[in-house]
């Protein structure tokens, strides 16, 4: 238990007063060295800490503090580790999730907002966070009439600072390119790897589809999408690079899975593979246990396994380690470097989400598009 | 020299402590295909501003004289391959005398180590210059670049258009495409008893030696490496452009290394607001500039 917690509670229930002072006086979790104590404080029948944690019970239960208003539960975290929770508080046999009410850090995804757990050490990269020097980039909206599927696509198409017609391009194309906006600061990081040099001024179009576990799952026409839709409108409306080494495509869980089947189903188009937490799942003997929704992408995944080829020249892969596709991602790297494919993997202390692919990408970006700073002395 | 001018421009004080009233021309090769893209900077000095475009000037060169193009890429090409066998000898040598340096034993014992450790170093710097420098000579020797005919025209444009400023700017951006269109057009000479006020990789061409460094690249620390022979114009003065954000200030015994590297040559930081004013061969003032020391500590730059 936190050494605070404990002396508050040390001789029984806490006044009122003292537990305010308590809350007031601390930041939540309470995070030490070598373990993190979670407080709830409010009446519920039972309350629960629920974390995406692979491999740990998914719920937690708070032990109530000698009858006060006061739930508490103390669980072991590694440094530098990060994870979203939240509170599960059962009341008159309702029960509902909570983001934690005194901690004012949150994540959020397409499905809300998670709190955020930063283990000792942790911190949040500057890279991340608006540069006031860096110069901005713009967004403009794009609309393709897309033959794979029969209909309007609407992109977004990332350009940097100062970008110029007479220059040439590197590409990169993103799978579910809105959520990299919304939920992983893609274009501050953008600003701020270009403002630093640690990645050429680039050209980033970002995609998102209405149907991802359908149209991302090992799917010909989400590849036919890019590679017979998207690139030539784009090879047509801005100066790219026409090579395979200035050429990227990336995507996390589904997505991950989209952009290698999209390189895979296209050898020697794209040069450069940014995968985060790939959906990689695959069945060696009998039958997998994910769910229809994976049925696709085991069947891509199990030919992938079989015949790799060489989707990219380089490709950068990460995990969290607390993802239960560890094990799926871990697996790939030797398979890929067996076929001359240069790989750069990264695990994290953290879980499937968009703060953990957000804390990844200068590793990645940099990797695969190097930036001029070694050259360029402003 | 100066350091760099996207923070905090001092230029224009540059410009007026040297007493320069009237026309000044800039040499923005090192923004390349935003060369000439000088409007800020004429508003910031407030007088008459010719760009000299060499980037575009040797685009034009390279575009008509097909044979002597390929020459000059071949020869980067063997310049980029020298770099990367000299980089293959440096990495074991500098994480050598980076560990005796980190070592503890009898001083008697790892003094001699250390200096023949970086005398190591210094002796494979040597040699890649001379390498590199030889190179250039080769090409000078076959190619003849100041009797070519279409540089020859170039040349004597410039030559009429330096002589009409009164100052030659040089500012930052690539430093290997800055060094190498200044090369290509001659402008060691052209520079010859001028005033000159140069930033960033602008100051870095006019030393002996061009010496790139980072000690934060996202990829992992590299060595600082000797890239290409300067222009030779300020001599025993190493500049350090950006040095608060681009060395490790944790790591003293890098530092240290570096400046004992270098020496007698003085690695010199030129951060934002950083002046270094040279007049007859010594400094004249200095402004935000320091000297790194052997012990990887800093010496303010006073004039001398």
């Amino acid at each position: 238990m936190n050494p605070d917690l404990r002396k508050l509670v040390r001789r029984g229930a806490p006044s009122k007063t003292a537990i305010d002072r308590f809350i007031a006086k601390h930041t939540f979790p309470l995070v030490d060295k070598t373990d993190v104590t979670f407080i709830f404080r409010g009446n519920a029948d039972r309350v629960f800490l629920r974390r995406w944690i692979y491999g740990l019970s998914a719920a937690q239960p708070l032990q109530r503090l000698h009858g006060s208003d006061l739930w508490a539960v103390t669980m072991e975290l590694p440094e530098e580790l990060r994870f979203e929770y939240k509170f599960e508080v059962v009341q008159d046999s309702k029960r509902r999730l909570v983001v934690d009410p005194l901690n004012p850090v949150w994540a959020h995804d397409p499905f809300g907002a998670n709190s955020v757990c930063q283990g000792y050490r942790y911190t949040r990269p500057e890279w991340t966070l608006e540069e006031p020097e860096a110069r901005r980039g713009s967004v403009q909206s794009l609309s393709i009439e897309s033959n794979a599927y029969h209909g309007k696509r609407e992109i977004d198409v990332y350009l940097p600072a100062r970008f110029r017609r007479a220059r040439n391009y590197p590409l990169l194309i993103v799978h579910d390119g809105h959520d990299y906006l919304r939920f992983a600061e893609l274009k501050t990081v953008l600003d701020n790897l270009i403002h630093c040099l640690e990645i050429p001024e680039i050209i980033v179009a970002l995609t998102q589809s209405p149907d991802r576990l359908k149209e991302y799952a090992g799917n010909p026409l989400q590849a036919k999408f890019i590679a017979k839709d998207l690139l030539p409108l784009l090879m047509d409306k801005f100066p790219l690079i026409d090579e395979p080494r200035a050429r990227g495509i990336m995507g996390a869980s589904f997505g991950a899975v989209a952009a290698l089947h999209a390189a895979w189903s296209h050898p020697d188009l794209y040069g450069r593979l940014l995968l985060q937490s790939g959906s990689f799942a695959f069945s060696d003997i009998g039958p997998h246990e994910r769910g229809p929704a994976f049925d696709p992408v085991v069947r891509f995944v199990n030919e992938f396994r079989q015949a790799p080829n060489q989707p990219a020249e380089k490709i950068y892969m990460s995990c969290g380690v607390y993802e239960s596709l560890i094990y799926e991602n871990r697996s790939l790297v030797p398979l890929l470097q067996a076929h001359g494919i240069r790989v750069r993997y990264e695990e994290a202390r953290d879980a499937h989400n968009w703060e953990n692919w957000r804390d990844r990408l200068r590793n990645g970006l940099s990797w695969l598009f190097p930036g001029p700073l070694w050259m360029v002395y402003e | 020299m100066l350091g760099p001018q996207n923070q905090q421009l001092n230029l224009r004080a540059a410009l007026d402590l040297l007493g320069i009233a009237s026309r000044v021309g800039v040499i923005t090769a090192g923004w390349r295909d935003a060369e000439g893209d000088i409007k800020e900077l004429e508003v910031h000095i407030g007088r008459p501003v010719i760009d000299l475009m060499l980037y575009q000037r040797a685009n034009e060169v390279f575009a008509r004289d097909e044979p002597f193009f390929r020459a000059h890429r071949e020869r980067q090409n063997r310049i980029k391959e020298l770099q990367r066998l000299y980089r293959l000898r440096l990495r074991p040598m500098s994480a050598a005398a980076y560990s005796l340096l980190s070592t503890e034993s009898d001083s008697h014992l790892l003094r001699p180590h250390e200096r023949a450790a970086i005398a190591q170093i210094r002796a494979l710097d040597r040699q890649h210059l001379k390498l590199i420098q030889g190179l250039h000579e080769a090409f000078e020797r076959e190619w003849r670049p100041s009797e070519r005919p279409g540089l020859t025209d170039h040349r004597e444009s410039l030559e009429q258009a330096v002589a009409a400023c009164d100052a030659l700017l040089i500012a930052g951006g690539h430093v290997a495409v800055l060094m190498n269109r200044m090369r290509l057009f001659g402008m060691k000479e052209l520079l010859r008893d001028r005033a000159i006020i140069a930033w960033s990789a602008g100051a870095m061409v006019l030393g002996e030696r061009i010496v790139v460094f980072h000690d934060h690249a996202p990829q992992g620390r590299r060595d600082a490496e000797i890239l290409d022979a300067g222009l030779g114009i300020k001599r025993n003065v190493l500049p350090l452009p950006y040095a608060d954000r681009r060395l490790d200030w944790n790591d003293r015994k890098r530092l240290g290394l570096l400046a004992r590297r270098f020496a007698p040559t003085r690695c010199i930081t030129l951060n934002s607001g950083s002046v270094l004013h040279f007049q007859d061969g010594r400094i004249a003032s200095a402004n935000n500039a320091s000297s790194l020391r052997s012990n990887g500590r800093l010496r303010v730059v006073r004039a001398e």
